[in-house]
Order: structure tokens, then C-alpha cells, then sequence
């Protein structure tokens, strides 16, 4: 991959963080000064969406910090010499299980652990399970045989080749299914809302009870400019770390 | 150095086993090249050496001591290894890649900077310039030979080579060969070197082991394998000619002749004379610290005055004394031209060839070699 970065380019990867966060403020200063009515005002206020959004973030980190804690860490498991023939499956696996619906993978652990923030935490983990472990796989499976087995044949013990060379050039990889699973994590955390856990989702239940539109907005737009905050800030991670490795 | 057993290696269930109890005997410093048609095992030999293949049955020693008493890794940090396709790290600057070895045997910085700076100097790389580069930044000829560096790295007695000049254009696989034998010369090492190419064999080998199903056909020098194949399978693999091959066994110095070198400075009528009664056809022309610029042919000197210089054509092209006459043959195809001028690094002229002279080497090699059997 060659260096395409314009100074158009650049420019664009720093107004646009820049443009979501000032749309988001915008449009929360637009719904608290202006209210539609009494209703919203009684329902929106700085503190809330403060508070709202606070969580809504917190269950998503906490729910994408364990799922990477968990997934590397078994995807490097899967991908040892041993176990490799079993990967490919895995893979399979893997991905049918990204077909669940988020709902239904909220609305299923509800049954078990009951409601609040910590059940919507536990399916919010159960489903980015699903994308870093897959990119882990990919990404260590991808690397070169000829490259491992000259580092295998220079003397190199299967913990450096791991930490030296699988995982490095892995890692683009597997930074993309993190991204991938903190932008769907960050839409699913809506879902939360459902059962009780705060977050967001909480101004659209509430947007749609009184049918107030100024609220329902208020709680789609924000997680929207997150997610593609989020997905944007790890697409220039990714790209540094490849550029990084090409140049 | 290193010594086979009766080594056998069968892969899974299968009846025909990948190498069939094989004895080899490698000397200390000296090439031995593994040759064969793919699927003859050559390249699990190699590979049995380092123990990244565990041989069935049977013994292999270095320097004595039998490998399955090593640690494979402690084993492996003192076997060089450069594979085809050459295994670079991507991800690392060539500094790091070179600095594998030295940094997993725990050298500190310093030593390891300083070793990397005399090896990339060894495979005339420029350190300035190269140490920090990636590999995705290198032609195929560069990264081969920082894959021959990286091998080198922690100055191993035994390095294993899997054609490693297989992936490059011939002219830059054959600038590295001559330059890999020029390292060779110094340093020593004791190489097993797998190939498919018989050309690249008979040049680069002290012996040839020529294999085919496991088995060793034929193990000897290049001259006993040119000369006396073993039977119709040697014979085919050489192919029809090996007189031509004889090239790729004598160095430019053996057969050059003495060339009538003079300064551009000189004056025509002053050497006209001595040229003539040398029956000269070709004169070397060289500039006043005795480097190559050009030449002169004869025939173009008689109806000439003047300096030697207004009448030299320009000469781009020599081969190094060390070069085979195969090199010269194609250094005088690819420009064209009856002759070569031999000279060293410099461009000093130590020698000039012609393709009688490239002939009547090669026919007197072979009386030689027919008298000694």
C-alpha cells in the first residue's frame, strides 16, 4: 500500500471528528434552549444527556474492553500450531453466530441474569465476541507460512515468533474487529435501554412514549455521531499501523 | 562438519518414504548442493539438518555431535538459514530483520549495531541507506541479500540455503551468485545449498549430491558429475551440453590472455609498430591512473595521427576476474561484442577474452580432466 495521504485528505480526518462533536452539542443546545413544549423540557436537560450518555459510553467500553480481553487472547490460542487445523471451523462458527440479532441476544440473557446495566453489559460482550475473535484468526492465519517458518528456522521459540512476528503483522487486523465491534456495540447499546440499563436508548423509549420528536432524535443522533466517530478514529489507527509496516 | 546416517524420513502413513536411508558426508567450508527435480527430498534433507523435519530413523551429526542431543533451538541459532521467497520480516526495518539471531542470542545494542553495519557493508548495501528501509522497499536482488546477511548474523559454521536466488531475473541471480562465492571465499562457512537448477549447482558447488526419490544418485564434484554422470538420470539432468556447462567451472582468470594496454595520452605512430609485430587486434586504452575507458582496434590505427584517445570507442562492460567464462559468454551475447576486457574492481585491465579463447579453455579442461581419470 503506497501513501495516498493529500493534504485534502488530512484535513478531512481532523474536521470531521470535529464537525460530529460540534453537531452533537449543536443539536443538544438546539433541543434544551428550544423545546418543542413542556414535555420535552421536563424531560431533556444537560444533566441527563450527560448522565444518559455517560453510561450509554461506559457499557460499551467495558463490554469491548473484556470482549478484546477475551477474544485475542482465544483467537492466539486457536491459531498454535496444535489447534490451527481447527481454526478454519471456528471461523464457520463464528460468523453464523454474527447472524443472531442483537435484540435477540439482549432479550435472550434477560431469562438468565434478569435486568440492568450488567445483563446489557454481559450481551453487549457475548456479541463483539464475535468480530475480533474472527480478525484474530484471519489476521494470524494470514501471515506468511514462509515468514514463520524462517523465523522457526532462524531459532526463534514459538512465544517470540508470536510476540515478534504473528502478532505485528496481525495487528491491522485485528484492530479493524475492534472497530467493527465497538461501532455495532455502540448501536446495540441502545438496546439496553429495554431492559432497564440506561444509556441513550432511554430518550427514545421516552421520545416515543410522549411522541415527542425533539427526544426520539436526540437519542438516535448521538449514538449515531459516536459510531462514526468511533469507526473513523480506528480507520486512521489502522492506517497508521499498516503504513507503519509498508513504509 | 555434517553427517547423515542412514537417514530415512516418512511422511504420515505413506509406503514410499520422502528420503530413503541416506548417507552424506558435508565437509567443513565447503558448498554442497542438493539437487533434483522437485519431490526427490532435497529439501527435506535440508531441512532435517536444523530439525524443522524430524527425520524417521537414523543419525545426523554436526561436528560430531548428533542434533537430536541439542536443543533445536540453541541448534537453529547457530544453522544460518535463507529460504526462497526470502522470509523477510515485513513489519521490521532491515536493520531489525539482520539483528534476529544476534538479538534472540540476547547480544547487547551495541555489539548487534555494529555487526549489522559490517554485514550490509559484506552484501554492498550501503548501511546509511538501507538500515532503515523495509523490506516492501527493496528489489528482489536487495532483499536476497539481506536474507543472506540476516543468515549470517551471528557468524554460524553451517548455513542452510533453499534457492535462495531462485525467485530473481537471471542477471541479478548471477551478480549474486558470483558475489555469494566472493563472501564464500572469506569466510568459509559450510553450506548446504538446495537447488533444482543444475547450472546454478555446478557453479556455486564444491560437491553435488544429485537426488531423485529420496536417494542419493550421484555425489561428487562438478567435474566428476560433468564429466562421468552416473547414469541416464545425471545425464539427462545436465543435459546435452556439457561442454557449455564446463564454463560455469573456469574463472575468467585462467583464461584470459595478456591485452597490449596503452594511455589515451599516447601518440598512434608511437606504437604502431609493436602492436603490429604482436599481431594485436584489440588494444586496451586507459586513462592516466591506468583505469578502462575505452579501446582500439587495429585496423582503425593505420590510417589514424594523432592521440589514441580521438580514435577509442567507449567500453562500459567488463567481467571481474573471479567470473566464470559462462559470464563472459553472456556479458559478450548481451553486448554484442567478440570480446571482453577482464578487469578488477577498479577497472584496472588484468585480461581480455575472445570466444576462441573461451573455447580452447574449455577443450584443454576437458583433456585435463580426461588425462587425471
Amino acid at each position: 500500500m503506497k501513501k495516498t495521504q493529500t493534504p485534502w485528505r488530512s484535513l478531512v480526518n481532523i474536521l470531521l471528528p470535529v464537525l460530529l462533536l460540534a453537531l452533537a452539542i449543536g443539536f443538544s443546545y438546539f433541543v434544551v434552549q428550544f423545546p418543542q413544549d413542556k414535555v420535552v423540557e421536563r424531560f431533556v436537560s444537560y444533566k441527563k444527556i450527560m448522565q444518559l450518555s455517560r453510561q450509554h459510553i461506559y457499557m460499551v467500553l467495558v463490554s469491548s474492553g473484556l470482549a478484546i480481553a477475551t477474544s485475542v487472547p482465544l483467537g492466539i490460542f486457536i491459531t498454535r500450531p496444535k489447534y490451527k487445523r481447527i481454526a478454519p471451523k471456528v471461523i464457520d462458527i463464528v460468523n453464523i453466530g454474527q447472524t443472531i440479532p442483537s435484540l435477540a441476544v439482549v432479550a435472550l440473557f434477560v431469562g438468565f441474569l434478569g435486568i440492568g446495566a450488567r445483563t446489557a453489559i454481559f450481551a453487549l460482550w457475548i456479541y463483539s465476541l464475535l468480530p475480533i475473535l474472527n480478525n484474530t484468526l484471519a489476521g494470524i492465519l494470514e501471515v506468511d507460512p514462509s515468514i514463520i517458518e524462517s523465523a522457526k528456522g532462524m531459532g526463534m521459540t514459538p512465544s517470540r515468533i508470536l510476540a515478534r512476528v504473528e502478532l505485528p503483522l496481525a495487528l491491522p487486523i485485528i484492530i479493524a474487529g475492534i472497530r467493527t465491534a465497538i461501532t455495532i456495540n455502540i448501536g446495540s447499546a441502545i438496546l439496553a435501554a429495554f431492559i432497564g440499563a440506561g444509556g441513550l436508548g432511554d430518550f427514545i423509549i421516552a421520545g416515543n412514549n410522549v411522541n415527542r420528536w425533539q427526544i426520539l432524535v436526540l437519542g438516535a443522533s448521538l449514538p449515531a455521531f459516536m459510531a462514526i466517530l468511533a469507526d473513523h478514529l480506528f480507520t486512521l489507527l489502522e492506517k497508521r499501523i499498516s503504513n507503519y509496516y509498508t513504509f | 562438519m555434517i553427517r547423515f546416517e542412514n537417514v530415512t524420513k516418512k511422511y504420515g502413513s505413506k509406503d514410499k518414504p520422502a528420503v530413503d536411508n541416506l548417507d552424506l558426508h558435508i565437509e567443513e567450508g565447503e558448498i554442497c548442493i542438493l539437487v533434483g527435480p522437485s519431490g526427490c527430498g532435497k529439501t527435506t534433507t535440508m531441512k532435517m539438518i536444523n530439525r524443522l523435519i524430524k527425520q524417521t530413523s537414523g543419525k545426523i551429526f554436526i561436528g560430531g555431535k548428533d542434533i537430536d542431543a541439542i536443543d533445536p533451538i540453541k541448534l537453529r541459532l547457530g544453522i544460518g538459514y535463507v529460504i526462497q521467497g526470502i522470509g523477510l520480516f515485513p513489519h521490521m526495518t532491515i536493520e531489525d530483520n539482520i539483528a534476529t539471531v544476534p538479538l534472540e542470542k540476547g547480544w547487547d545494542k551495541q555489539r548487534i549495531s555494529k555487526r549489522v553495519d559490517e554485514l550490509l557493508e559484506l552484501v554492498e548495501l550501503a548501511p546509511d541507506e538501507y538500515r532503515k528501509k523495509r523490506p516492501s522497499n527493496l528489489s528482489g536482488g536487495q532483499k536476497q541479500r539481506v536474507g543472506v546477511a540476516r543468515a549470517l548474523a551471528a557468524d554460524p559454521p553451517v548455513m542452510l540455503m533453499d534457492e535462495p536466488f531462485g525467485a530473481l531475473d537471471p542477471i541479478t541471480r548471477s551478480r549474486l551468485q558470483n558475489e555469494f562465492l566472493h563472501i564464500q571465499e572469506k569466510l568459509k562457512k559450510t553450506i548446504v545449498f538446495v537447488t533444482h537448477d543444475i547450472d546454478e549447482a555446478i557453479k556455486m558447488g564444491d560437491k553435488i549430491a544429485v537426488m531423485r526419490d529420496g536417494n542419493i544418485v550421484q555425489f561428487g564434484t562438478p567435474y566428476e558429475i560433468l564429466s562421468n554422470p552416473a547414469d541416464e538420470f545425471v545425464s539427462d539432468l545436465i543435459g546435452g551440453n556439457s561442454t557449455l556447462k564446463m564454463m560455469h567451472l573456469i574463472t575468467c582468470e585462467k583464461a584470459m590472455r595478456v591485452p597490449f594496454v596503452v594511455s589515451q595520452e599516447e601518440e598512434i605512430e608511437n606504437i604502431l609498430q609493436s602492436a603490429q609485430d604482436r599481431r594485436i587486434k584489440i588494444l586496451a586504452v586507459t586513462d592516466s591512473s591506468q583505469r578502462l575507458v575505452g579501446f582500439a582496434e587495429y585496423k582503425n590505427l593505420v590510417n589514424h595521427h594523432g592521440k589514441i584517445g580521438s580514435i577509442m570507442k567507449k567500453v562500459t562492460n567488463t567481467v571481474d576476474v573471479r567470473m566464470t567464462l559462462q559470464d563472459a559468454l553472456s556479458e559478450m551475447f548481451s553486448f554484442g561484442s567478440k570480446f571482453v576486457f577482464v578487469a578488477d574492481h577498479q577497472r584496472k585491465v588484468k585480461g581480455i577474452l575472445n570466444i576462441d579463447d573461451l573455447l580452447k579453455a574449455v577443450s584443454e579442461d576437458e583433456k585435463n580432466t580426461d588425462a587425471m581419470a
